[in-house]
């Protein structure tokens, strides 16, 4: 499954993950692949990417927490749109 | 004709304004080169946004905007032109204070109207004939997003508020070095458009589509402010590398003309002693 997180200053993240948490207005929900297309708002919380050899860009890697086989991103509000198992996450 | 040394002070003072002139124009080139790249980086956020809101209107029967659509009879206006904190950028900060005078003296002559501005040279040049009410001038020290939503949601507070009936941008977007325009752009209320491409796609909506339109269109609003201010910081250091170019160019036609000068004058005063020494000889050889 495909993932982008994109913020107004630029792409935060783009990759292969297998699941991705986040945190919609009506309670924190997953993806996985073959999810149905959903598009939600998402409220203050974190975004957790899960799994095997998620690599973020140095640059790039004091926004995020490491954790072993997830990455956590903490946003203040976005939109999450997933379709065809490419989900696109639009944060701030 | 100037004497020497005259002419070799003033070589020497232009020497060192080229100097400056040149290394300022690098310095812009450099930062050019960032604000050009940031504009390029929010280009995907503002891109799937609007893919997404256009998306979700034209499935929608109403006019979606809610209260950032809302079209009143317009008595007050508030003005936000947007120019740099700093000079030595050619006409760019002027073109902007000459449109949103015509603006004030001419389209808005008989309606409210109010200013908050960004940049400087805007507020300097504005505030002892029109009510200023802002000044956002610190917005350049931290150029993100999050200031700048805040500033944004702000006045979009106040129209929501019916505070301002019209709110208009005045900025410069960016062409490239050598080129930007003066763009007036209606940020309140805000024009809705009914696209045409339909999402054939059945998506699960987390909550109602018309609830997700309504949080977009705020998101949508303050990616717009953003933009315009990321391409007035584009366009100043764009125009400073060009104004800064052309005054490098002067410094040495000035330098060349100078040199000459200072070679004529200096083949002047040699010919003169050359003369004084062979009439000299002349008289004694005739003694």
């Amino acid at each position: 499954m495909k993932v982008d997180i994109v913020t107004p200053d630029g792409v935060l993240f783009s990759g292969e993950v297998e699941a991705v948490a986040v945190p919609g207005v009506n309670g924190d929900f997953m993806i996985l692949n073959h999810h149905a297309p959903i598009i939600s708002i998402l409220q203050k919380g974190n975004i957790r990417l899960i799994g095997e050899n998620i690599t973020i860009e140095d640059e790039l890697a004091d926004k995020f927490t490491l954790k072993k086989e997830e990455i956590i991103l903490p946003i203040q509000s976005g939109t999450v749109e997933a379709k065809n198992n490419k989900v696109i996450i639009l944060a701030e | 004709m100037a004497n020497l040394k005259d002419i070799r002070t003033r070589i020497q003072s232009v020497s060192s304004t080229m100097q400056i002139t040149n290394a300022m124009k690098m310095v812009s080139a450099a930062k050019l080169k960032k604000a050009q790249d940031a504009i390029e980086r929010m280009r995907p956020y503002a891109e799937k946004l609007t893919e997404l809101l256009s998306g979700l209107t034209a499935s929608l029967d109403s006019d979606m905007g809610g209260a950032y659509a809302q079209e009143r009879e317009v008595k007050k206006v508030l003005l936000v032109p947007i120019t740099s904190n700093r000079g030595l950028c050619g006409a760019l900060n002027s073109n902007i204070i000459k449109q949103t005078e015509k603006l004030i003296e001419d389209e808005y002559k008989d309606k409210e109207v109010e200013l908050i501005t960004i940049g400087k040279k805007a507020y300097d040049a504005l505030t002892k004939k029109y009510p200023v009410i802002a000044n956002k001038s610190d917005l350049y020290d931290h150029l993100d997003y999050a200031h700048v939503a805040e500033v944004a949601g702000e006045i979009m507070k106040d129209f929501v508020d019916q505070k301002y009936d019209k709110v208009i941008l005045i900025y410069n977007s960016f062409v490239n070095a050598a080129t930007q325009n003066v763009e007036t752009e209606q940020f309140l209320p805000v024009k809705t458009e009914k696209s045409d491409s339909n999402l054939v796609l059945d998506y699960i909506y987390e909550p109602s589509q018309a609830e997700i339109v309504l949080e977009l269109i705020p998101k949508s609003l303050k990616t717009q402010f953003y933009k315009a201010i990321r391409d007035a910081w584009a366009s100043e250091h764009g125009a400073r590398m060009t104004s800064m170019h052309k005054a490098t160019d002067n410094a040495k036609e000035m330098k060349d003309e100078l040199t000459l000068q200072y070679n004529k004058a200096r083949q002047a005063v040699i010919t003169g002693e050359i003369l004084e020494i062979v009439s000299g000889a002349e008289a004694l050889k005739n003694s």
